[in-house]
């Protein structure tokens, strides 16, 4: 089986698809839009079963949505372009791009020969290029492919993530520096979703210049902490990096479940309170930073909890219970949650959320 | 400061997570089956097995005849049908030691555990004919895979002409490594305080599970991505979706025959899973004909399986074969979305099994 192989027929999907997105919105979803403070985005998977993306406001209610190929799960988002990507969920082989004003028809790209997408990528700040995280999987290596987004996303090339599995990925705000969560769990789509190598993992993360591709720095975990997977990224405004894990050690274990890091600096890790740790279940499936406020946000699906550390004093401001908390992003006044039930904020609609949250338009909330 | 996490007008801050609440009570007498009843005999009996299947190829080295290799084919086979039910459960001691793919590593889909075996048999490896040393090469030359070119592979003629030939002392180490990994499985699963108590006694000090549902959850993994594997990687790889290009040399062990063997294995593998752990008892009453859809179609699936026949190339090509492999594929998907989104969500998981199977 190629990675490449397209799971749909592209042409006849684009015909469907996008058309919602580019038609305008409906009068219902124009009102929502005109009269929201913030707006989002997230996959979805409809009552129907078919997959798709969703934009919502801070308030819960739906603007619009368009059908994507398969399971997406995280998302970039360009405010300079307005463009947004969805990436299929590992270890799937499209990304889509859209754009919310019409400003361009949607491209569905298919991963190159040998390679599958993880779930997870990020715009340069002008909007120009796009990375993805990416998996050379018989050679058991992490890439980083890179997308010319004003040719098409046609794919220019790509650098090593320097790890293996490398899930999430983050910008720095001047656009130098790419930064890789890299889970240190190695799949290969041969063996669909099961975990390779999980008595041997290498999680790390890794700041890489975003022109060159060259290794700025690395930082892996102490050997008592290499079954601690590396797993999603944020950035706040002092250019600090705060990431989040995923443990796959033993279930009474205690490990520290979510830190931070400024380039040049070793990693710290939140010493989170014991019923917080608890709460997170080991797992901790998105991070979001809230920039204005100074706040982090970790929410867990396993757990079914969610909770908010002020990141200045690492103190605990906010803990919630969420069934199948998924999603976390920037909202006024903290963090905007998902749950795979259906929840955004307020709401609950008829819609099963994927794992991320993307924040059209507070970004740097 | 304020509440930081604007949510929910309905007060969710102050629920318990509601997972799994249907299953409490009920789970820890189906854990205790999933151990007792299905593991663990699963291992003793791939144990018992490889056992034989060490016995019948050093008799092969010893003796060789047209009747001693057919004896170790049958040991091989008796091998892959006790090798079926436990192959799905890829959790704990299958986990370490790359047990799991030292005992069967496929696809092997550009053919390099292929041509490391070539290479032992051509330059005739000694290092490959004991147990310890075989232990510690690549794994693609060490399990069931390796085992079948000795056995059906070109050259295997040798073994039924020469006494304690090359070929059949590396196949006779094979066999041995296969029964040592045996007994490390059951070993791991019947150690006091091992992992199968883990299973039976979820709670806050223990290294699996911190409660019942997460037992659970585990054990409804074990049977989604068992569906999957059957489904995915051992009949959709080679036969493709309709119309798509097959490739009948990716089906696992198309040269001994023995690729329904294999997937029929796997699928009495599930439907023991399924029947001797009890896991329709999980389900309410007014939930039941979600279980006996899903126990109708694996059994449909495994009657099937055994149905197609062993020439793949002919199976693929032969419309009323083709029709029983898209069967397959068709009910295969069938199974996983009862499995994931029925099963799953009549347990509690709100979206299924396996949108919650995070990343």
């Amino acid at each position: 089986m190629s990675g490449a192989t397209p799971l749909f027929d592209r042409r006849q999907f684009l015909k469907a698809s996008g058309a919602a997105f580019l038609a305008g919105l409906s009068p219902a979803g124009a009102r929502a839009a005109l009269s929201a403070d913030a707006l989002f985005a997230s996959a979805y998977r409809g009552e129907d079963g078919r997959f798709g993306i969703a934009t919502l406001t801070e308030r819960g209610e739906l603007v619009d949505r368009a059908l994507l190929p398969d399971r997406a799960h995280g998302l970039a988002y360009s405010p300079a372009t307005d463009r947004l990507v969805a990436f299929a969920r590992r270890p799937g082989t499209y990304m889509m791009a859209l754009s919310r004003r019409g400003l361009a028809e949607p491209v569905v790209v298919t991963a190159a020969e040998g390679r599958h997408f993880y779930g997870h990528g990020c715009f340069s700040p002008d909007g120009r290029l796009l990375y993805a995280c990416e998996n050379d999987f018989d050679a058991r290596r992490g890439v980083i492919g890179v997308y010319d987004a004003t040719d098409g996303f046609r794919r220019k090339g790509e650098f090593s993530s320097f790890g293996v599995g490398p899930h999430d990925l983050s910008i720095s705000d001047d656009g130098r520096l790419l930064i890789v969560a890299n889970g240190g769990i190695e799949t290969h789509p041969d063996f669909g979703r099961t975990k390779l190598n999980l008595d041997r993992m290498e999680p790390s993360l890794a700041l890489i210049g975003a022109t060159d591709g060259r290794l700025v720095e690395k930082h892996g975990l102490p050997a008592h902490l290499s079954h601690l997977s590396t797993r999603h990224i944020d950035t706040d405004g002092k250019g600090r990096i705060w990431f989040a894990c995923q443990y796959e050690g033993a279930r009474d274990d205690r490990p520290p479940l979510a830190g931070s890091f400024a380039p040049g600096e070793e990693i710290r890790f939140l010493a989170l309170p014991e019923d917080v740790t608890e709460g997170l279940a080991l797992y901790v499936g998105a991070i979001a930073v809230n920039r204005s406020e100074g706040l982090v946000g970790l929410a867990s699906p396993k757990g079914g909890f969610a909770v908010t550390v002020d990141m200045d004093s690492g103190r605990v401001v906010d803990r919630r219970r969420l069934a199948s908390a998924a999603g976390i992003a920037p909202a006024p006044g903290g963090f905007a949650l998902s749950s795979y039930d259906g929840h955004f904020r307020d709401k609950k609609l008829a819609l099963t959320f994927d794992q991320h949250i993307a924040a059209l338009s507070t970004r740097h909330l | 400061m304020r509440s930081t996490i604007t949510l929910f007008a309905f007060g969710l801050g102050l629920l318990a997570t509601p997972a799994l609440a249907a299953v409490s009570g009920k789970a820890p007498a189906v854990l205790a089956s999933a151990v007792d009843e299905v593991i663990l005999p699963g291992y003793r009996a791939f144990d018992d097995r490889t056992g034989r299947l060490e016995e019948a190829m050093k008799a092969l080295c010893t003796d060789p005849s047209a009747e001693a290799e057919a004896a170790a084919r049958e040991a091989f086979a008796d091998t892959l049908k006790a090798w079926g039910p436990v192959e799905i459960i890829r959790s704990g001691p299958a986990l370490e030691k790359n047990r799991f793919e030292r005992v069967l590593y496929h696809p092997d889909r550009k053919g390099i555990a292929l041509k490391q075996i070539q290479a032992i048999l051509s330059k005739k490896d000694e290092s490959a004919t004991a147990v310890e040393t075989l232990s510690g090469k690549s794994v693609g030359v060490q399990g069931l895979g390796a085992l079948e070119f000795v056995l059906y592979g070109k050259g295997h003629e040798t073994l039924q002409a020469e006494k304690a030939s090359h070929r059949c002392r590396y196949g006779a180490a094979i066999a041995g490594n296969l029964h040592a990994i045996a007994g490390e499985f059951v070993a791991a699963w019947q150690a006091p305080g091992g992992i199968a108590t883990s299973w039976k006694t979820p709670g806050p000090q223990n290294p699996a599970f911190r409660t019942e549902e997460e037992a659970v959850v585990e054990l409804l993994g074990i049977m989604v991505h068992g569906a999957e594997m059957v489904r995915d990687q051992r009949i959709r790889a080679f036969a493709g979706e309709k119309d798509a290009k097959a490739n009948p040399k990716q089906a696992i062990f198309w040269r001994s025959g023995n690729t329904w063997t294999m997937i029929g294995a796997d699928i009495d593998g599930l439907i023991g899973f399924w029947k001797k752990a009890g896991m329709e008892d999980l389900l309410a009453d007014d939930q039941r004909s979600v279980g006996t859809s899903i126990a109708f179609v694996m059994k449909a699936m495994a009657r099937t399986a055994r149905s197609v026949s062993p020439d793949i190339e002919l199976a693929l090509s032969e419309p009323e074969e083709r029709a029983r492999i898209d069967f397959l594929m068709l009910n295969g998907r069938d199974l996983i979305t009862r499995l994931s989104d029925d099963y799953g969500r009549a347990l509690g998981l709100g979206a299924g099994f396996s949108f919650s199977d995070g990343d």
